[in-house]
């Protein structure tokens, strides 16, 4: 809503200063978005005289003037000398008083005015039109001023044009600001002060007529408008309005079009009642009469509104039809371009109407049509004030238009309303506040909105507001009007004392602050990705949609690649390694936590689940002098999870190889599943390079995901303290020739279980394969097995048997022997 | 010669031994032959009960101190020779402090959740606890619950991402959709976990909901068709508006420093009344007005209000009994305005130089 303030100063007194104004409109809730000076737009434009006027010697249409700017051009001399300005006009002649636009000049249009060539003459500015200074539609030439206007003054001087203007955000719940009147009332309330409204009179009503004689007004659907009220003029004199209309018009920021459209568009703005205005000659005659049928649209049903755009309507539109049939006005939102009012409209058909808030709006978002009217009853117009604003309308015909206003008025109200009435406990509109504010104040202030306010019974008052605040219906929405217009500000700030509440983290939610922080101890930053996916998604990075549900599919999508919802996260992780990769970093160590959705055939909402997954590509960082890294694989990858898994405690971990269709995604052989216990938690892998390839990434890239829910479910508290053996320890290195088939998990279970109590730990230190040493197809694990006992130092006889059986179990149990 | 010149003699040779060893070695060498079992000094004492007992108390004195002499010598020739190949040692292994060290590999936790991560501690120090609520939601608990009308245009498919609904009807709070919506969307707002406490929850409730949220914007500068929202929820007996200030105060100044001013500016929210938008003095101007602030000399950092009595009756909550209050934090607004981001895209892409900042 754009308040002019030389406007609002006819309607109340305010500061002097917009600033002032602005601070405190945005005090009590009226957000101000910019403040504009009107006169602005007229810089460099300035009032002039034609000096003299040569046809152009390459143009028939076109002509050559010198134009006397005042001081605005100063000649070699230093006195001023006339401007040349090739011109296209017809309208003038020499000596006549014009208004100039000199280089550097921007219009409100948005023309720049520069030195130009037109045919080969140069032209220092222009000579503007009413329409081009976006006063009035008037383009039938330039403006031509009175004999005795000043030469060469700035225009907006001359003109008196210079305003300012707030640019104000009105909240959807505030249909009462998006009109000056509204706007005049809220200051009254903020300042506490008298409004001034005068509103124009109808001067003479044409009694040989009646309006009920040319016009009748049906309403077939009740439900879609409230109320239609309607006034006929007769005889308008279509052309420019008034200097006065026009620029308050413009200050609307609505373009000055003519005097009847021009008038409807300053009564909406003035009372924030729509109107429209139809060429009452356009509609058709049926018994010597017009018939307005307002009714609901037909779905197909087609119009073409004043923007020139064919509309297809839906059952849910409501239109104004002629006799039934054609449709003149897409109800509340915009006319017919085939009623539009235009040179030729001699007689007016007036509409101040109402339309159903709800259906406005959807008719808007349907159609993608936003009007003034369609911003206003969306957001509910006031019906019981339409007999007024239609009196107002007619009033300024007959004043701007020269229109002579038909006796009577058309008045259609099948819906009445009345104001609400609301009991208010001053004493609860301190407690919500928290502050100490007077009844007196809230009584003083609910007057200035326009509210009544009566005793009512036991310390309450009966508040009954008016009808043009459809927000307010209960005590807190009172209380809201109490508490912004007193102050937010003038609250005292009190922190709530919390009884009998404890807060703070859960043990689960620590636990993932915990994962999180092992994650970056082991050198992997966090990162987010889009939780939307690509359909292909899966099927790109090898993965099948087994445990993973049904794709959640988003009905309007923004992108192709944005339609569903993810099912796994390592797509995210894989796009963002290719990103690091093209942009020249190839060490990429990322983790991400979040969430999974696997919808489900037959419910309306999906599992969501909460995932963890992790890439390593390229090295741990680049050489340095003192550090080489070696390219990560399948191991680093596999040394985070193994790392993680036991940071949490979590028991019983297995890997096994992940083999499948279900693992396609993973190089074969370089792919494990985690288990705790039987529970599988994820996996860790390389990925297969002809998934990188789709993705294109050139470096391998190992990769882990576990499911988050799991692996909270899997990790344990820590556990008491265990004390250390003081006696000392015996170091025995074994290594034992293998077949290849034998995994390093089986040989190490053999070694423990065979080790007994006293075996405390095995280290695997080197794997040898040489087909001439150790054979072909075999291979040379070296461990170093740690032997110790709680209660007494080993003696060499003890460990030399422990460790004997050990060797000869293992052997035999894995086809091996010992390497010497 | 006598006795006392052959000791004399002895004294002069054990100082040239001891001098005169160039390492632990020589020195140990020295001090076997001197002190040892079989050495000189140790064989001088043993002579001395053969010694005719007049010039035994001279010869003796003699004797004692010569060892003492020479025990001494060799105590300083070690503690010397220690000292020197300290002193090698300290010169072979001496480097250039300058040259870079040896940095172990951590990770960074990504801005946004380090943000999210504050904000709940910043909560969690008053008394707060963290829920959660499900990111695929119904219409009821993302709008109508919360008191948004029916046709309120953020319910439109331009403003909310809409799911293709599998078992339409079956949700718990049904309800008629235009074309092109459903029962089930992707949360626009932590809001609804607002409905979600309360409904588990009996008051008191002090609580936040963190979490991400979507809404069809096309991801540019200053738009993510995915971001982060903070929910904070209050209720309570004799919760007023005052609480709600001092609360958000303190959250103010806890997140944008100590000497931050706030101002709360009247606004609208379906779900709160009286509802406002907070804002913080300009950290760039101090509050002067500058181009950051666009010469206001405020930022805008969160929308709050009380609870609108219609949500709590919705949540079974007696609303003359408990009032509460509520705001929504926009994660991604704090992060562009404490570290200045120009462009919202770089927190979504991955790119190790970025995360590695933070």
């Amino acid at each position: 809503m754009r308040v002019s303030y030389s406007w609002l100063k006819d309607l109340i007194d305010v500061p002097e200063s917009p600033d002032e104004l602005a601070r405190e409109y945005i005090r009590t809730g009226t957000e101000v978005e910019a403040i504009e000076t009107v006169g602005d737009a007229f810089e460099h434009v300035v009032t002039a005289q034609v000096v003299s006027k040569e046809p152009h010697p390459d143009s028939d249409h076109m002509w050559v003037t010198m134009v006397d700017v005042g001081s605005y051009n100063l000649g070699e001399d230093g006195k001023p000398a006339p401007l040349q300005i090739v011109c296209g006009a017809q309208n003038f002649e020499a000596g006549d008083h014009i208004v100039t636009a000199l280089v550097g000049a921007e219009l409100p249009g948005g023309i720049k005015i520069k030195k130009s060539k037109l045919r080969g003459v140069v032209s220092w500015g222009m000579n503007c039109s009413a329409r081009e200074l976006g006063l009035s539609g008037d383009h039938s030439g330039i403006m031509i001023l009175p004999e005795d206007a000043p030469v060469g003054v700035p225009f907006a001087e001359y003109h008196e044009t210079a305003d300012t203007v707030l640019d104000c955000e009105i909240t959807p719940n505030r249909p009462d600001c998006l009109s000056m009147m509204g706007m005049a009332v809220e200051t009254s309330a903020i300042f506490d002060r008298d409004t001034h409204i005068e509103l124009p009179q109808i001067q003479r009503e044409d009694e040989s007529v009646h309006v009920d004689d040319i016009v009748e007004v049906t309403i077939a659907a009740p439900e879609l408008c409230s109320r239609y009220t309607a006034r006929v003029v007769r005889g308008v004199k279509i052309g420019p309005s008034p200097d006065w209309l026009a620029s308050r018009v413009a200050a609307a920021g609505m373009r000055p079009i003519n005097n009847v459209v021009d008038v409807t568009n300053y009564v909406m703005m003035l009372t924030g009642q729509p109107l429209h205005a139809f060429d009452l000659g356009k509609l058709s005659e049926r018994e010597g009469r017009r018939h307005v049928v307002v009714r609901a649209a037909r779905a197909g049903e087609t119009i073409q509104t004043l923007d020139g755009q064919e509309r297809t309507l839906s059952a849910d539109m409501c239109v104004i039809t002629d006799d039934g049939e054609r449709p003149v006005c897409l109800a509340g939102v915009m006319g017919s371009l085939d009623s539009e009012i235009d040179e030729t409209t001699h007689d007016v058909l007036l509409e101040a109407a109402c339309f159903d808030a709800s259906h406005i709006s959807r008719t808007s978002r349907n159609l993608s049509l936003i009007s003034e009217a369609s911003i206003r009853y969306e957001r509910q117009v006031d019906r019981t004030r339409c007999p007024e604003v239609s009196r107002i309308a007619a009033a300024l015909f007959e004043q701007c238009c020269g229109a002579t206003v038909v006796s009577g008025a058309i008045d259609v109200y099948p819906v009445p309303v009345e104001p609400r009435t609301i009991a208010l406990r001053p004493a609860r509109a301190c407690a919500i506040a928290g502050a100490e504010i007077s009844t007196d104040f809230m009584r003083a202030r609910l007057a200035r909105l326009g509210c009544t306010v009566a005793d009512g019974e036991a310390d309450t008052l009966t508040v009954t507001v008016p009808t043009n605040r459809p927000d307010l219906e209960r005590e807190i929405d009172l209380i809201e009007e109490i508490v912004r217009l007193w102050g937010m500000d003038r609250v005292p700030a009190t922190i709530p004392a919390a009884r009998n509440h404890i807060g703070g983290l859960t043990h689960d939610q620590r636990l993932v602050r915990e994962i999180g922080q092992i994650m970056r101890a082991c050198g992997l930053n966090e990162t987010l990705s889009y939780a939307f996916a690509a359909p292909g998604d899966l099927d790109r990075c090898g993965m099948t949609d087994e445990g993973r549900g049904v794709p959640v599919k988003i009905m309007r999508p923004l992108v192709a690649e944005q339609s569903e919802m993810r099912r796994t996260l390592l797509p995210g992780l894989l796009t963002s390694v290719a990103y690091n990769e093209a942009h020249g970093q190839e060490n990429v160590h990322l983790y991400e936590i979040g969430t999974l959705f696997h919808g489900r055939e037959n419910a309306s909402l999906p599992k969501e689940r909460q995932s963890i997954a992790g890439v390593l590509s390229g090295a741990w960082g680049d050489i340095t002098w003192n550090q080489k890294y070696r390219p990560l694989r399948f191991f680093d990858g596999k040394g985070v999870v193994e790392e993680l898994l036991s940071q949490l405690r979590v028991e019983k971990v297995r890997f096994r190889p992940a083999e499948g269709a279900g693992y396609a995604f993973l190089q074969p052989g370089r792919g494990a599943e985690v288990l705790a216990g039987g529970t599988v938690l994820g996996w860790v892998g390389e990925i297969h390079p002809e998934v990188r390839e789709r993705y294109d990434i050139a470096l391998p890239v190992v990769a882990f995901e576990l499911s988050l829910d799991a692996l909270m479910r899997a990790a344990r508290d820590q556990g008491a303290y265990a004390g250390f053996s003081t006696y000392p320890a015996v170091d025995v290195d074994l290594a034992i020739v293998v077949d290849e088939s034998v995994t390093y998990e089986t040989l190490v279970q053999r070694l423990t279980s065979a080790g007994g109590k006293l075996l405390r730990d095995v280290r695997l230190f080197d794997v040898y394969r040489d087909d001439a040493r150790v054979g072909a197809g075999k291979k040379s694990m070296a461990f170093a097995l740690t032997y110790r006992a709680d209660d007494h130092t080993l003696t060499s006889d003890e460990v030399e048997r422990v460790h004997g059986k050990l060797v000869e179990k293992v052997c035999r149990a894995v086809g091996g022997e010992v390497r010497s | 010669m006598s006795l006392i010149e052959d000791l004399d003699a002895l004294e002069a040779r054990a100082r040239e031994m001891v001098e005169g060893a160039d390492g632990a070695d020589a020195l140990e060498a020295a001090r076997v032959a001197l002190l040892g079992k079989k050495g000189e000094i140790t064989a001088l004492m043993h002579m001395m009960g053969k010694v005719a007992p007049e010039e035994r108390p001279v010869l003796g004195k003699r004797a004692n101190e010569l060892r003492r002499i020479v025990e001494t010598l060799i105590e300083h020739a070690s503690s010397d020779l220690k000292r020197q190949a300290m002193a090698n040692l300290m010169a072979t292994e001496a480097v250039d402090v300058t040259l870079p060290g040896a940095r172990p590999t951590l990770g960074h936790q990504h801005l946004i959740n380090q943000i999210a991560q504050e904000i709940e501690d910043v909560f969690c120090a008053i008394g707060y606890t963290v829920e959660a609520g499900p990111e695929v939601e119904t219409s009821w608990y993302n709008f109508t619950a919360l008191n948004a009308p029916m046709d309120h245009p953020s319910r439109s498919a331009r403003d909310t991402f809409y799911v293709v609904d599998n078992a339409p009807g079956s949700v718990v709070h049904p309800e008629p959709h235009a074309a092109g919506e459903s029962d089930v969307l992707l949360r626009t707002q932590t809001s609804g976990g607002q409905i979600h406490i309360m409904e588990h929850q009996e008051p008191p409730i002090y609580a936040i909901v963190p979490g991400t949220v979507y809404r069809p914007d096309t991801a540019d500068a200053c738009h993510l068709p995915q971001f982060h929202q903070v929910e904070g929820l209050v209720v309570d007996e004799g919760i007023t508006f005052g609480d709600l200030k001092g609360t958000l105060d303190y959250f103010a100044k806890a997140m944008f420093g100590p000497e931050r001013k706030t101002r709360y500016r009247p606004h609208f929210f379906p779900f709160t009344e009286p509802s406002c938008e907070l804002d913080v003095s300009c950290h760039v101007c101090g509050g002067k007005g500058c181009s950051f602030c666009k010469h206001s000399g405020w930022i805008e950092i969160l929308g709050c209000g009380m609870v609108d009595p219609n949500v709590l009756i919705n949540c079974g909550v007696d609303p003359e009994r408990y009032t509460g209050f509520a705001f929504g934090i926009g994660v991604e607004r704090v992060a562009a305005l404490r570290y200045d981001l120009p462009d919202l895209r770089a927190l979504m892409t991955g790119d190790m130089r970025f995360l590695a900042q933070f």
